[in-house]
C-alpha cells in the first residue's frame, strides 16, 4: 500500500509540469513599438480615423485599437489569419503578417497617452 | 401654431424619447453585463482579468454588437464567447454594447 501510494505521488508529481505546460501557451516574443510604427501603413486608413466605418460586408465602425491589450491584438490578427475571424479585408492583411509583425504592430497600437472621459 | 413651432415641438419630443430610451438601454445593459460579461472583461470593461481579453470600455457599440452577433452565429469562432453570446437576445446585445461604449476608457483611434 505504501509503495502504491508513493508510485501515485511520483506519477502525480511527474504529470504536474505537463499539465501546466499544456495550459500555458508559449509566451510570445514582446513586440517592438518603434518597429511596429513602420508596419502600420495598411492599418491607418481605417483604424487611424476616428469613427471610420467599414463599407463591406456590413457597415459598422471599425474598432479603436489604441490602448487595447497587445496580447489581444496579436490573438485577433492570428484569428483572422487562421480563419476564426472572417472579415475579408482583415483576413487578407493578417495573412501577410509574420508573428513578429503582429507583435510589433500590437505593441505600437497598445501604447496610448489618451484617456477619454465618460460619455 | 406655426410650421416652425410644430417642427421644433416634434424635434424636442423625439429628442426626449430617444434620450429616455438611451438611459434605459444602458441600465439594462449594465445588469446584463454584471451577469454575463463582468467576470472576464471587468464590470466596466476597462480591466479584463487577463491581457488576452480585450478592453471593451469605450469601444464603438456597433462594432461590439457585430462581434457578439458573429460569435452567436459562429462566423467568429471562440468557444468561450460562443457560449456567452448564445444567451443574449438582440436587445441584450444592443444594451450591453451601449453600456460598454459609455464607460470611461483609454481606447482611441490612432494615427
Amino acid at each position: 500500500m505504501k509503495r502504491l501510494l508513493s508510485y501515485a505521488a511520483i506519477a502525480a508529481a511527474l504529470s504536474l509540469p505537463q499539465v501546466a505546460a499544456a495550459q500555458t501557451p508559449a509566451p510570445a516574443a514582446p513586440g517592438n513599438a518603434a518597429k511596429g510604427s513602420q508596419k502600420v501603413a495598411m492599418c491607418q486608413g481605417c483604424h487611424g480615423i476616428d469613427g471610420w466605418r467599414t463599407a463591406f460586408p456590413e457597415v459598422y465602425r471599425v474598432p479603436k485599437l489604441s490602448g487595447q491589450n497587445p496580447q489581444y491584438i496579436v490573438l485577433a490578427l492570428k484569428e483572422y489569419k487562421n480563419g476564426n475571424r472572417g472579415h475579408p479585408t482583415m483576413k487578407a492583411i493578417a495573412a501577410s503578417l509574420s508573428d513578429a509583425d503582429m507583435a510589433d504592430i500590437a505593441a505600437y497600437f497598445s501604447q496610448t497617452p489618451l484617456t477619454t472621459a465618460a460619455k | 401654431m406655426t410650421m416652425a413651432m410644430r417642427t421644433l415641438a416634434i424635434a424636442a419630443a423625439v429628442a426626449l424619447a430617444s434620450s429616455t430610451a438611451l438611459a434605459a438601454d444602458v441600465e439594462a445593459g449594465k445588469k446584463k453585463v454584471q451577469e454575463v460579461c463582468a467576470a472576464c472583461h471587468g464590470v466596466d470593461g476597462a480591466q479584463p482579468t487577463t491581457p488576452e481579453y480585450p478592453k471593451l470600455a469605450g469601444q464603438y457599440p456597433d462594432y461590439l454588437s457585430k462581434a457578439l452577433r458573429d460569435y452567436k452565429s459562429g462566423l467568429r469562432k471562440n468557444p468561450i464567447m460562443a457560449g456567452m453570446a448564445q444567451g443574449l437576445t438582440e436587445k441584450d446585445i444592443e444594451n450591453v454594447s451601449l453600456y460598454f461604449y459609455v464607460q470611461p476608457s483609454n481606447l482611441a483611434s490612432k494615427y
